[in-house]
């Protein structure tokens, strides 16, 4: 059932989604009309969403939204689960690389209110515990955790520490206060190396001393032994490089579909479904394999969009770079709204979506990894990956986008904006979004209106 | 308003915080777009452009041709617009010019320590318990949101500086700016018409 490509609402998919079943779509076991999320898990925020109208979309959707139903299932069947926090794309693939053994992303809550549109009291109850509106709305996952009406409790809770987010580092700290022991390892402040330093090369064109490297490996290996003593089998070197193939075959498939959408004339897919995507390459949204599934879907949705010369805007869109994820989906929408068309993104994790080294010891790769997250280093590394993806995909304007209280981004973004807006010579906005955005939605999209009529106007001097 | 007969209209650009409610209209332009344009129109050698409504307020500036290189905004908080002169209009009994003939008689401004509308009316109705003269307090007020919005466009606004907006048509906001700015600042006619005149005219060219 293919349509041209364009962005529908909540209702006409479960039309066209009813449509599908009685056509024998071949939906996967999670599979069904979306509307049910709203129905049966309160998720009412996607009655205000705009949602592609591929099935490959649904299916993105219906595996983003069945995560916590998938992780109870595991838990029912004796599979042991794993909370990776604060830990955007390592500990995952080593957890995955045991036998029945689930990751998951607890942070992941900071979207629970947005898609329960508050309902869930988790922000309230946050506050109650110790975390109020002054910090990250990751304090959601702090709820979570207490009230158990998400997602299950983990076997292993593993987080990082260091050169992470203050305010989730606080938030973690409070949680473990609170009864959860929590498994810490340390992440340093990722710096360049000193002239004559022995140093080693990470992922992304960086660089970093071999002693952090040697620091970041001996903490992973830490976690490598309580995950192996999780299931009581050893993770060994041969486990993890087979996990470490595994995560690059997800990865394979979102650098295929960042490079076809983005490199694309039009718009092959919407900047939210870009969003939800690049998400799974964190944790997998607990099925590495199904994330594989779906991301190749969107792959060959988008490949047929771009051969079709289709897209779901106008081809003449201004060509927009987006950094950092947004607390409320909605406001990705306002992207296409305002005619914009999404043509590059670093939503915090980029280090996540670069293949992880084959040709190194296990550890030593995943170290690298670690230490390339761009949450870890100066900004300036990160506004470097920025500048070169928007040359490369012929960017005309950039959204820069802030979280209310988040203390990792407050002055980041600032000089992003700046940065950016100077060394490639394009209009650059700072937004704020809070988790529901209703009341701010004339006010995001002036500014979003406003850098694309910029851009516009530059596009016709 | 105009007395134009329906007929008589080619086109229509809405803008504004209205501008996606206004069925009829042939386009939608941010209110920042159609400053720029109707300030270029009105001043061609304006390269910055400060201007405060009651809903909120902006710092644009321009290139030489009138396009928009960069703005700032304040949407957030009433603390830099003209919300927080009506809020001090209303607490002192006066109507919008009566509030600005009172600042006029200022001798010393009150100094606000507070950037938040909410507060600043505690520590407004503080003031005037210890005995300082209501036009002090208007013109400390106005000093604030002067402030305020040169404080939120971050590095100096390049001259010549235009200044539109409801608020611009207070002698004291302007006087206010030209203070914190260290530059003189113009006033268009009508200032509070600027961002319809721009879209006049970008309606025009779509006409």
């Amino acid at each position: 059932m293919r349509e041209t490509p364009r962005q529908i609402c909540l209702e006409e998919w479960d039309q066209r989604q009813a449509t599908l079943a009685r056509q024998g779509g071949g939906e996967p076991s999670y599979g069904g009309p979306l509307g049910r999320h709203v129905e049966r898990e309160g998720n009412g925020r996607l009655r205000q969403l705009r949602f592609d109208n591929s099935t490959a979309a649904l299916r993105l959707w219906n595996f983003l939204l069945t995560e916590n139903q998938r992780l109870r299932a595991a838990r029912a069947q004796g599979e042991r689960l794993v909370g990776a926090m604060k830990d955007l794309g390592t500990v995952p693939v080593m957890a995955y690389a045991l036998p029945r053994v689930r990751a998951f992303y607890p942070d992941g809550a900071w979207w629970t209110p947005c898609l329960m549109e508050c309902t869930d009291r988790l922000l309230n109850q946050a506050e109650a515990l110790g975390a109020d509106a002054t910090t990250c709305p990751v304090r959601a996952m702090l709820a979570a955790f207490q009230n158990g009406e998400h997602f299950p409790r983990p076997d292993l809770l593993v987080c990082s520490a260091g050169a992470i987010c203050d305010d989730f580092s606080a938030i973690a700290q409070r949680l473990e206060r609170l009864g959860s022991a929590v498994l810490w390892w340390e992440m340093p402040r990722r710096r360049e190396p000193e002239t004559g330093e022995a140093s080693c090369a990470l992922p992304g064109g960086l660089r970093a001393p071999a002693d952090q490297v040697e620091c970041v490996r001996d903490e992973l290996r830490r976690v490598a032994i309580a995950l192996g003593r999780l299931v009581a089998t050893e993770l060994t070197a041969e486990r993890l490089r087979d996990g470490i193939q595994s995560a690059n075959a997800v990865r394979r498939e979102l650098q295929a579909l960042r490079e076809t959408v983005y490199a694309a004339a039009g718009a092959p897919l919407p900047a939210l479904e870009m969003l939800i995507a690049e998400m799974l390459a964190v944790h997998f949204c607990s099925d590495r394999d199904e994330s594989r599934v779906v991301l190749g879907g969107l792959v060959q949705e988008a490949t047929r969009r771009v051969a079709a010369r289709q897209s779901v805007v106008d081809e003449t869109g201004i060509r927009v770079y987006w950094v950092n994820p947004v607390a409320d989906l909605r406001a990705m929408n306002l992207l296409e709204t305002c005619g914009g068309q999404l043509c590059g993104s670093d939503f915090m994790f980029t280090h996540a979506l670069d293949l992880i080294p084959e040709d190194l010891p296990p550890l030593e790769a995943l170290a690298r990894t670690a230490l390339a997250d761009p949450m870890v280093g100066p900004v300036q590394d990160r506004a470097r990956r920025i500048v070169q993806e928007c040359r490369r995909y012929r960017v005309e304007a950039v959204v820069v986008s802030r979280i209310p209280g988040a203390s990792h981004c407050a002055w980041e973004g600032a000089y992003l904006r700046e940065h950016l807006a100077a060394e490639l010579g394009v209009p650059a906005v700072e937004i704020e979004v809070p988790p529901v955005c209703d009341a701010l939605l004339p006010a995001l999209r002036t500014r979003l209106q406003a850098v694309l009529e910029i851009a516009q106007s530059r596009r016709r001097a | 308003m105009a007395g134009l007969d329906g007929a008589a209209i080619q086109s229509v650009v809405a803008t504004g915080y209205g501008r996606n409610r206004v069925p009829f209209a042939a386009t939608t332009i941010t209110e920042i777009t159609c400053h720029a344009r109707g300030v270029h129109h009105l001043d061609p050698a304006a390269r910055s452009i400060v201007e405060i409504g009651g809903q909120d307020s902006k710092a644009i500036r321009l290139d030489e041709h009138g396009r928009v290189r960069d703005f700032a905004m304040n949407d957030r908080c009433a603390a830099g617009t003209g919300r927080f002169l009506e809020m001090l209009a209303s607490r002192l009994a006066l109507d919008w010019s009566g509030l600005d003939e009172l600042s006029q008689r200022s001798q010393r401004p009150a100094v606000m320590s507070n950037t938040c509308v909410v507060f600043a009316e505690t520590e407004i109705i503080g003031l005037l318990a210890e005995g300082v003269a209501a036009a002090d307090i208007a013109a400390g007020v106005q000093h604030s949101v002067a402030t305020r919005v040169v404080a939120m466009a971050g590095r100096a606004l390049d001259p010549p500086v235009v200044f539109t907006g409801g608020v611009a048509l207070q002698p004291g906001m302007v006087r206010a700016l030209e203070g914190v700015l260290g530059c003189p600042v113009r006033v268009p006619a009508d200032p509070q018409f600027t961002g319809a005149l721009g879209a006049a005219i970008l309606a025009g060219g779509m006409a």
